[in-house]
């Protein structure tokens, strides 16, 4: 499990993950996602190259994302794969945390 | 001819490595690593499609650290087994046994069940396994397990194959 950040414009901080995000992979990235949390305030959670997402995973992406939510930032996900967002509708998070297809309006999204 | 010539004359010659029917792990969350290997020689053998394989995972993933946390309530030491069974030719059924106290999964609460004070509450860290289990698996049968040593859990796990 990789896990990368970039910074755009707008004050927006893309963090890209890369993997598998099963008890191990959310076990790697649980630590430096809580620490992108803690100063990001516009969180753009990049999943289109996460391969599987089950309920640990999840669990690392709905914590760090509450955290900038509860501080009123903004949070979405962008570009997840089908089964991966269809693990994020049946959970039925994608009402907090939006679900974008197109970079632009997943930015647009965050302003 | 030797017993050696007469062995290597009636192994195939290629893709030798059969997938194991059952899958023993340790209770303790890092023995989940085995997992995923296991699932993916069964995906290869039986030509499990990606989208089935990935509900595979999600569901045993959870039944298994259900078991570690709950069942045996994270005490090392104790083992859950997996059998793998392709039922009809077209149904996939997994069974995972342990020999825990009595823990249903298919009563536990559900996240969803805990009514929502603020809207941020929807982004409750846990209680998620469950609703996914229900999303993802063709069929879910839970049955208490009376052995004679102290008993156990058995939760069968159904896919059917698409078409």
């Amino acid at each position: 499990m990789q896990l990368s950040t970039q910074d755009m414009d707008g004050g927006v901080t893309r963090v890209e993950l890369d993997g598998r995000m099963d008890i191990a992979g959310a076990a790697a990235v649980d630590m430096k996602m809580n620490l992108i949390a803690g100063s990001a305030k516009k969180l753009l959670i990049d999943l289109q190259k996460v391969t599987f997402l089950g309920s640990m995973g999840l669990r690392s992406i709905v914590i760090p994302a509450r955290a900038v939510l509860s501080k009123g930032g903004k949070v979405v996900i962008f570009a997840p794969t089908e089964m991966v967002a269809s693990v994020l509708k049946a959970s039925n998070i994608d009402s907090l945390l939006p679900i974008h297809h197109d970079l632009a309006a997943a930015m647009a999204a965050l302003q | 001819m030797n017993a050696t010539a007469c062995l290597a004359e009636t192994m195939p010659a290629e893709n030798t490595v059969k997938p194991v029917p059952r899958l023993t792990l340790k209770s303790q969350l890092d023995d989940m690593a085995a997992l995923w290997p296991w699932v993916e020689s069964l995906a290869a053998e039986y030509a499990i499609p990606a989208d089935t394989v990935f509900a595979v995972h999600l569901c045993l993933e959870e039944a298994v650290s259900n078991v570690i946390r709950h069942g045996y309530g994270g005490q090392p030491g104790n083992t859950i087994t997996i059998d793998f069974s392709l039922s009809g030719g077209h149904e996939l059924l997994f069974t995972v046994e342990d020999q825990a106290p009595a823990f249903d999964p298919l009563t536990a609460p559900l996240v969803e069940d805990e009514p929502a004070t603020s809207p941020l509450d929807y982004l409750r860290p846990g209680g998620r396994g469950i609703l996914l289990m229900r999303n993802f698996a063709g069929s879910l049968k839970y049955e208490r397990l009376e052995n004679g040593n102290g008993g156990g859990n058995r939760l069968t796990i159904g896919f059917v194959l698409p078409g």
